[in-house]
């Protein structure tokens, strides 16, 4: 018997993995049928964008989903992560396009420019707005595609990396975590929101979607690309999820989530785990933001708030924490109905004396949802699926159908 | 015979209030101990220490042949040395299968990469079914380990302590709410684990105590009153004297 073990692949083990990456595959390619640069012309431009952002924030719900869902740290800092990844690669968009403007300007004075002119010239375009021409130490690399890439990723990840590993050597957990996390995002939007921080303070980055070099390419195509982009990073985001999940991993982080204590007494190194999730979630978080961002076209410290990293716990918490996909789902499904309403895709209700204004009223009823979703349904709207995949034979994994000996078996009720 | 885990002089207090006072304790590498006290004599307070989930104000633990000093080191770390402990209330991850549970109890390299390319493999998986026939589980594998009995719940966790492979045993109350038959089963699995490594069983129930048949240490307001049988320990007046009250 023991030679003759073999472990089934994983995808027979997770069959949601495959369910989820045709469902994403047909999305992608409906959205890209129906965009308006293959002519159709049937979803907007600006419409492809948000669908291309709302992958990107599936992304990073599943971030979310890893680190809280499955880990049991319910961060309030994650899309701060999302946020400076977005932040890295703003840099980048700017100061290329500001070069690209400034330079033939300069090529028609007598002496041709020295660099230092060049610097000089992009920083007055870029920083006049707070008043200074000097540019920021932290624009160092910001003329180098490959270094901010390779910062959207280092920033979120160093960051958590050294938060985390003072926080949970500390051993702080539970809701004083939270509130810490929430303080390291607090502090940081608050820095960001000064002209010294050198990322043009309140103003933020702007003109992201003008993406260098594709001065020909129409905005139509650069948004099908950003869209395929996202999906690519959302199916391998999903991919890795549910591989780190389903195996010891998985098991060892889901009993650090339920009984810290019991996982240390087996001889886990605990603090390893969480600030290893931690971490691998601040990349994952950073990448989606990184994506983004040059679909929303501006980036300022307001993102940042800790009140984005609520509403991503919120979303999880509505899709269904625990599960990969339940994430996924709570993220689009509130992203893509708060776009609607914000939008005003809802009519205003006129009562008399007073008009319900859903720009308004939309948080109220996301805050209603949430309230209803926490008593009633605490596995979110991955529950609702259960309710019908439940409905079939139940998987007994091969124990008797029932307490009688001679009751049915699962292999009789034509599995 | 040299001690596997030797305690020695070892003080604890809480608040002012000592829990531990001047405690010494030896057992060896193969031996079946039984640790009986009345409430707060010390006894988890004693598995917190040698387990590092407190850390002792004064005096030693040493580990093993190389004599290790136990209390500077993380409950991770002296886990992987070799101490296994079952506590007092059931605790296993009642989210996962019997199966999850015991694998993850599994003698294996307990670092994030090692476990996150972990393969089962038959030798694991034909481990993992012997245990499971020595809890008595063999056919709740699949099964949710909340779904079980609290007796199954016990062996369960017996059964992840015994997949640890560990040098020292310590089980807080293994019998607790458990039936008569199910005692007797524990009984033979502790037995038969004392065979090769060290166990230390902390039990109210002077029936089970009985029945394990070993060397029995009294502990009292935080240290040792008398050791030896359990005939030897019960004629002891002192003894007496603190379990039927001044």
């Amino acid at each position: 018997m023991a030679q003759g073990f073999r472990e089934r692949s994983f995808f027979a083990r997770n069959p949601h993995v495959l369910i989820f990456l045709a469902c994403l595959g047909v999305f992608t390619l409906a959205a890209t049928l129906m965009s308006e640069a293959m002519g159709t012309g049937a979803l907007s431009t600006s419409f492809t964008k948000i669908l291309g952002q709302t992958l990107c924030l599936c992304l990073v719900a599943i971030a979310m989903d890893l680190v809280w869902g499955f880990c049991g740290i319910l961060s309030l800092g994650h899309f701060a992560f999302f946020g400076l990844g977005g932040y890295m690669i703003g840099m980048w968009l700017m100061y290329e396009r500001t070069r690209l403007i400034v330079e033939p300007s300069l090529a028609g004075a007598a002496l041709p420019p020295t660099p230092q002119e060049i610097s000089d010239a992009i920083a007055g375009q870029i920083f006049g707005v707070v008043g200074t021409s000097e540019l920021p130490l932290v624009w160092s690399f910001a003329g180098s595609l490959p270094i901010q890439l390779a910062l959207v990723v280092l920033v979120p990840g160093l960051l958590a990396l050294v938060f985390g590993w003072l926080a949970f050597r500390s051993r702080v957990t539970g809701v004083y975590l939270s509130i810490l996390t929430q303080a390291m995002t607090l502090a940081l939007a608050l820095y960001l929101f000064q002209n010294e921080s050198g990322l043009r303070g309140n103003n933020g980055l702007s003109g992201l979607q003008n993406i260098p070099h594709a001065g020909g390419v129409s905005q139509a195509w650069i948004s099908l690309w950003f869209l395929w982009g996202s999906a690519l990073a959302l199916a391998l985001g999903y991919l890795l999820a549910a591989w780190i999940v389903s195996g010891k991993f998985g098991s060892v982080i889901r009993g650090i989530r339920d009984d810290e204590t019991r996982v240390r007494f087996l001889g886990y190194p605990v603090e390893v785990y969480k600030l290893f999730v931690f971490t691998l979630t601040a990349v994952i978080a950073g990448i989606a933001g990184a994506l983004y961002y040059p679909q929303a076209g501006i980036i300022n410290p307001a993102e940042l708030a800790p009140i984005a990293s609520i509403y991503l716990a919120v979303w999880v918490a509505i899709g269904g924490r625990g599960r990969i996909w339940g994430a996924v789902l709570g993220a689009a499904a509130v992203s893509l109905v708060s776009n609607w309403f914000t939008g005003g895709g809802a009519p205003d209700i006129r009562l008399p004396g007073y008009t319900i204004s859903w720009v308004n009223w939309w948080q109220v009823l996301l805050g209603l949802g949430f309230v209803l979703i926490t008593i009633f349904a605490p596995k979110g709207l991955a529950g609702l699926v259960d309710l019908i995949t439940q409905r079939r034979v139940p998987d007994r994994h091969g124990a008797d159908a029932g307490p009688d000996q001679s009751a049915l078996r699962e292999a009789e009720e034509g599995r | 015979m040299s001690a596997l885990l030797e305690v020695s002089d070892v003080s604890v207090a809480f608040d002012g209030f000592k829990a531990i006072n001047h405690l010494s304790f030896s057992i060896g590498p193969a031996e079946l101990r039984a640790v009986i006290g009345p409430n707060g004599a010390g006894k988890t307070t004693f598995m917190d220490i040698v387990t590092g989930k407190t850390r002792p104000d004064s005096g030693q633990v040493l580990w093993g042949e190389m004599s290790r000093s136990l209390t500077r080191m993380s409950e991770a770390r002296i886990a992987r040395e070799g101490i296994g402990r079952k506590f007092q209330r059931p605790t296993v991850f009642e989210d996962q299968s019997v199966e999850e549970n015991l694998v993850m109890a599994l003698k294996a390299q307990r670092g994030p990469l090692a476990a996150m390319f972990y393969r089962r493999n038959g030798e694991d998986m034909a481990r993992v079914a012997e245990l499971a026939r020595e809890i008595r589980l063999e056919t709740h594998l699949p099964r949710i380990a909340g779904e079980l009995s609290h007796g199954q719940k016990q062996w369960l966790e017996i059964g992840m302590l015994l997949a640890q492979e560990p040098r020292l045993l310590l089980v807080d109350e293994p019998a607790a709410g458990m039936t008569p038959d199910e005692r007797a089963h524990t009984t033979d699995i502790l037995k038969e684990a004392a065979r090769t490594r060290a166990v230390v069983v902390v039990e109210h129930d002077m029936e089970f105590v009985r029945r394990l048949d070993c060397r029995v240490t009294v502990l009292h307001e935080g240290s040792v009153l008398a050791e030896g049988s359990l005939d030897h320990v019960t004629a002891n007046q002192r003894v007496i004297d603190v379990y039927l009250g001044r």
